[in-house]
């Protein structure tokens, strides 16, 4: 099975950081759960529903014309890894012990206060803790050992092969990864989404990453509209059911619709344009993504999304991410992007410079990271 | 039942088959902008110089510094930071660093040679450390945990 | 006027007096842009409801001010495509109020508006009508850019918020209701506090980034903008916007701006994405790409 490049801020740092948990085998683990694992076929809908939040009654968040209330500006940030890691074999849960040294390890990990290892690293751990979010280096409150929550195994399913024509996309992406890496971009193609600042975080589904991992609901009668930080954008939900747009027409952001299901907001999105990011590269012609909603107490939504791609895994996988409600003591801020994109001009100067000066360098396919994103 | 062996061992093993596990996996190769890409690790540099202006922006925050050379002259080098959206939720404003402070900027300069760099580490004067958890002046720092 | 006795029996309605319109006053007082009097429908906490899809129909962001059909830059690559329809003063009184030593930045902004060099980091703003390289438009552009936009409007006391998402560079602005704070930085689009005078959407705008223009003409601003903007509903499909500019380093008083916002009334009508940066690269970074080996 070949590793496949991906150039998505799909994945956060957590990916990295599970490896501490490592360190906790051996450890007594008398509120773990250690069921066996559970068969390797599973529905989407049979695992979402046990494991979901049990939230049959009505509770007190309506709006004033009665829609549940998800409204609010939340934060996402965890250090919980969305894979679980094969140290802790079965263990969904980790104790009020386990949880805190692993979130102490994580931490230590991931922040980019470290001082240890060479210049090679420590370039890349710029700039400081300071300017991250503080909220990524503290695991989910329910202690759990990955976001994936089904399959049960916590992992990413297995891939299946893909089209020679994606492969083909994927390599020419890992090339114009090669010479970004390297420093030695040819042209702004060579930048992803994110750095040309088209779209980041906003794409959905939602993942933390190492800062503004803020997002804003607002909500009006038949609608339901999420605002993240990251690129400035709004994702204008109808609730109202009305059908998706026509299939030709085709969005960044995809198209959205949602519908209640008793508190919970169920919002399919399809229509993404094929040179979006795409979430882990799956197939736009047959990625089907829904993501759930549920206003779990004041200041807590619970925020889940199943992916399915017959093109891209063998079986559908869901994640489970806790938002936290921030505001009002803290509040969203602009993100203005392309206005002030100085790196793109001076990458692309700066290589030319080097070119004129003969330097000669050979593309690097991954750096050193302490995690994969800036 | 207590599981057996030390940390360090059970870590070292475990690790090893952490490596396998990724290479089946789906891992991201972009490092969506890494200072690694664009700063040179050979190329330390410790920067003294007056703060002659402050840019608050997206997608980077950039201080200007003017920096004394040995022979008098003057350097003007600009140092990149992140996103001052985060510094905002902490309670340091884009008044929190005037124009005429004196700095010290430990980073990495440019592979391209440009009087410009990332910033790792800012210490004041009094030795006091920029951006750091401490606040600045008058600027009160908010943790948002508390 | 003294009406013959044949005419008074006939079928026939009565003919006005010259000069009355009679039956026909209430349509052509349509045609002069009078609505008439409008109770809009409520939301729950008892404000009108502004929730919409709405848009201009001024081709203000030529020119605030009264301007002919214009062929734009590059006429002999764009041709129509590139042109601009004449168009009425938005203005009160038509003039924008310069300061006489402010007029120059405005001929200069209106000479380079096409021409763009990003190549320095001191200069990049220099040159350029912002909306060419699809910057956010700030405000009041924003509102009278040919594309369409979406008012949020929820009311209750649990998001004190509404928030207005512009189709043009997808640019989103959340506007902070009966809010005390001011900008904690400058921003593009502005830091926007809300309250209602009546049926009237009151929003106080400051903080702005001093890289926005008004228009393609080169009207622009300093960092000391401040804009008061009011959202009249005035019938079902419209909005009656003002805008009040003030800016003392650039113009001599405040000034106002005012035209009408139309809901999008097609069937299933919604907001596309306009993301205009990549149609921006070429031209903004296209100078800085390897050149193909000879």
């Amino acid at each position: 099975m070949t590793c496949r490049p991906l150039t998505i801020l799909g994945i956060p740092a957590t990916v990295i950081a599970f490896g501490s948990l490592s360190l906790l085998v051996g450890q007594n683990s008398p509120t773990g759960n250690d069921s066996a694992p559970a068969p390797q076929k599973k529905t989407a809908t049979t695992a979402a529903t046990s494991q979901a939040v049990p939230t049959a009654k009505p509770n007190g968040f309506r709006t004033s014309w009665g829609d549940p209330d998800l409204q609010g500006v939340w934060n996402d940030a965890t250090s919980t890894p969305l894979q679980r890691p094969n140290g802790v074999a079965n263990k969904e849960v980790l104790s009020e012990e386990e949880a805190e040294q692993f979130q102490a390890q994580t931490a230590g990990r991931l922040s980019r206060d470290r001082r240890d290892g060479d210049a090679q690293v420590d370039v890349n751990r710029a700039y400081n803790e300071h300017w991250m979010d503080s909220r990524r280096l503290k695991v989910t409150a329910d202690h759990r050992t990955s976001l994936i929550v089904d399959p049960p195994d916590g992992k990413i399913p297995p891939l299946v092969p893909i089209s020679a024509e994606r492969q083909k996309m994927l390599n020419e992406r890992g090339a114009e990864v090669g010479r970004f890496n390297a420093g030695m971009p040819n042209n702004y193609r060579d930048f992803d989404l994110a750095v040309r600042c088209v779209i980041r975080t906003d794409v959905p589904p939602y993942m933390p990453i190492i800062y503004n991992n803020d997002l804003q609901i607002v909500q009006s009668p038949g609608y339901v509209v999420i605002a993240p930080e990251m690129i400035h954008s709004a994702r204008i939900i109808p609730v109202d059911g009305r059908p998706h747009i026509n299939k030709h027409l085709l969005l960044w952001l995809g198209d959205s619709r949602g519908h209640w299901e008793g508190n919970t907001l169920v919002v399919e999105t399809t229509n993404f344009r094929p040179d979006s990011n795409i979430f882990q590269d799956a197939d736009p012609k047959t990625l089907h993504l829904t993501e759930r909603f549920t206003r779990v107490d004041a200041k807590t939504i619970n925020y889940e999304y199943t992916v399915e791609d017959p093109h891209t895994w063998t079986h559908p996988w869901t994640v489970r991410i806790p938002w936290t409600r921030i505001d009002p003591g803290e509040q969203m801020y602009e993100y203005a992007c392309h206005e002030d994109n100085y790196d793109v001009s001076h990458f692309l100067q700066g290589a030319r410079e080097r070119e004129r000066r003969g330097e000669v360098v050979q593309p690097i396919p991954e750096l050193p990271l302490n995690e994969p994103l800036k | 039942m207590k599981p057996t062996g030390n940390k360090l061992g059970v870590g070292a093993a475990v690790a090893a088959g952490l490596m396998l596990f990724w290479m089946g996996a789906i891992v991201p190769a972009s490092a969506h902008h890494a200072f690694a890409a664009e700063y040179d690790a050979k190329k330390h540099v410790v920067l003294k110089g007056t703060v002659t202006k402050m840019e608050w922006i997206n997608p980077h925050a950039w201080i200007h510094i003017d920096v004394k050379k040995p022979d008098g002259n003057l350097e003007e080098w600009m140092i990149e930071f992140g996103t001052p959206n985060t510094l905002l939720r902490r309670g340091f404003t884009h008044d929190s660093l005037k124009p005429g402070t004196e700095i010290t900027v430990d980073g990495y300069q440019s592979k391209d040679g440009a009087l410009r760099a990332n910033g790792r580490d800012v210490t004041l004067p009094d030795g006091k450390k920029l951006f750091a958890g401490s606040p600045v002046a008058d600027a009160p720092y908010k943790d948002p945990d508390k | 006027m003294v009406v013959p006795a044949a005419a008074q029996q006939s079928a026939t309605p009565k003919q006005p007096a010259a000069g009355q319109l009679g039956e026909s006053a209430r349509q052509y007082a349509l045609d002069i842009g009078q609505f008439p009097p409008y109770k809009p429908a409520r939301m729950p906490d008892g404000h009108p409801d502004l929730n919409g899809n709405w848009q201009a129909m001024v081709s203000a962001d030529w020119d605030l001010q009264d301007h002919d059909a214009q062929s734009g830059p590059k006429p002999e690559i764009n041709g129509v495509y590139g042109a601009g329809p004449a168009g009425q003063s938005i203005v009160e009184g038509g003039e924008i109020p310069y300061r006489p030593e402010a007029l120059a930045k405005k001929k200069r902004n209106f000479e380079m508006r096409a021409t763009v060099d990003v190549s320095n980091d001191k200069t990049w703003h220099d040159l350029g009508d912002p909306e060419l390289k699809c910057y956010m438009p700030g405000v009041p552009r924003a509102n009278y850019l040919p594309y369409p936009f979406r008012i949020v409007q929820g009311g209750d006391a649990s998001s004190p918020y509404m928030l207005i998402s512009y189709e043009f560079a997808s640019a989103t602005r959340i506007i902070r209701m009966n809010w005390k704070e001011t900008a904690p930085v400058p921003s593009w689009m502005g830091w926007s506090r809300g309250h209602w005078e009546g049926d009237t959407l009151v929003v106080d705008v400051s903080g702005f980034r001093e890289e926005t223009w008004f228009d393609r003409a080169g009207d622009y601003h300093s960092d000391e903008l401040h804009v008061v903007e009011r959202y009249t509903p005035v019938s079902p499909y419209h909005l009656m916007y003002e805008a009040t500019i003030e800016d003392p380093k650039v113009f001599t008083r405040p000034w106002k701006i005012r035209f009408p916002l139309y809901r999008r009334m097609e069937q299933d009508f919604q907001l596309l994405e306009f993301k205009c940066e990549p149609f921006t690269e070429e031209m903004l970074y296209g100078r800085f790409g390897k050149k193909p080996a000879p």
